[in-house]
């Protein structure tokens, strides 16, 4: 009896072993999943998306040149439905000029600054949540693409050491909801795998568009941790994390969520 | 860009039909009562009245108040009865007013 039992034992524990260390979440799906059938109509249906707005506004400020004498977007972007469908899936991606990380909102007011040469919008102006709509909004279903690996692999190790990290007065990590408890109600809402692949989005809480920095932000609040500051590194390396977690999701940008 | 409206309906429709007229309205829609920071308070300014005529004769009147949320959606219908210009004029708080126009060819 002992020899049989005591032969099978390791074999049991090797396939036990190989059940933990297979990912928690084989399949991740997008926040739209988790919305009820109705937001999900809203959403889709540009006659009732609210979000939809701030693609237009987008789209104005892409072809108005911010002063007389200045470039508007259009000038170098011409045909931006083409020459821009795509692009924000690449993005958080590192600049290669100054090795920083860079998201959406970041790339266009670097673009403002350096080529335009204007002022900065800010994070979480209507301008840049427009323009940062309506850029994401070209991309419209195609599939999330970001680079994790080469000059990007430490941004990526730093947005998931955080996002597994317990943090904050309630000591709760990213993963042990966003993993660990999806689909289970939390308050109203029900709980989803923290992807932010509409953003930026309308929420209903906030009665508009907001960046998904913003989303983060409320985020910390919940957990009482640190709400770091819009555009921080370590919510952009968050944000990486969470678009390599999506990768292969479609752009849903402008969403509603709740 | 504080206020805009997207109006969706057909652009065409058989005379005696019914058609579905869907409004919606980008507004923040302050409620107001906030601390200004100067011991007053902030005004209420929130769309207060829609009202829709269509080839003249009032349609539609939707009076909104402060439990109507930001970014307000309506959808009403009406009976086409002759090719003409649907008229929306929003109120505001304040005494401004927007308008947008929709033409319906009736056939």
């Amino acid at each position: 009896m002992g020899r049989a039992s005591r032969g099978r034992a390791p074999a049991a524990g090797l396939v036990l072993v190989a059940i933990l260390l297979a990912p928690v979440q084989a399949e991740i799906k997008s926040g739209t999943e988790f919305l009820s059938p109705e937001l999900q109509r809203q959403q889709a249906d540009e006659a009732r998306n609210p979000a939809f707005f701030w693609v237009e506004q987008g789209r104005e400020l892409f072809s108005r040149k911010p002063t007389p004498d200045a470039q508007a977007c259009i000038t170098c972007h011409a045909e931006p439905q083409q020459s821009l469908r795509g692009t924000a899936t690449r993005y958080p991606q590192v600049d290669a000029a100054s090795g920083r990380l860079l998201n959406l909102e970041g790339r266009i007011e670097q673009c403002r600054v350096e080529r335009q040469g204007q002022p900065p919008f800010g994070y979480e102006t209507p301008e840049l949540l427009s323009l940062t709509a309506y850029v994401a909004s070209l991309s419209r279903g195609l599939p999330l693409d970001v680079r994790t690996d080469g000059p990007a692999k430490p941004f990526y190790e730093a947005g998931k050491t955080l996002f597994e990290r317990r943090q904050g007065q309630l000591n709760l990590s990213c993963t042990q909801c966003h993993d660990g408890l999806v689909g289970q109600k939390l308050r109203g809402d029900t709980i989803s795998q923290g992807v932010g692949t509409a953003f930026p989005a309308y929420r209903l809480e906030w009665n508009d568009v907001g960046s998904l920095h913003r989303r983060l932000r409320a985020c910390s609040l919940g957990v009482r941790a640190t709400q770091f500051d819009y555009g921080a590194p370590e919510y952009l390396a968050l944000e990486l994390y969470l678009a390599a977690r999506a990768k292969g999701l479609p752009v849903e940008t402008p969403g509603i969520r709740r | 860009m504080s206020f805009n409206a997207r109006i969706t309906m057909p652009a065409e429709a058989r005379a005696g039909e019914i058609v579905e007229i869907k409004v919606l309205t980008r507004h923040p829609m302050d409620r107001g009562g906030q601390s200004d920071g100067k011991g007053g308070t902030v005004p209420r300014k929130i769309l207060n009245r829609l009202t829709v005529t269509y080839a003249g004769e009032p349609v539609f009147r939707f009076d909104m108040h402060t439990g109507v949320s930001a970014n307000p959606f309506v959808s009403f219908t009406t009976k086409a009865v002759a090719t003409g210009d649907l008229l929306f004029e929003w109120r505001e708080d304040g005494g401004a007013t927007f308008t947008r126009t929709a033409r319906l060819t009736v056939t």
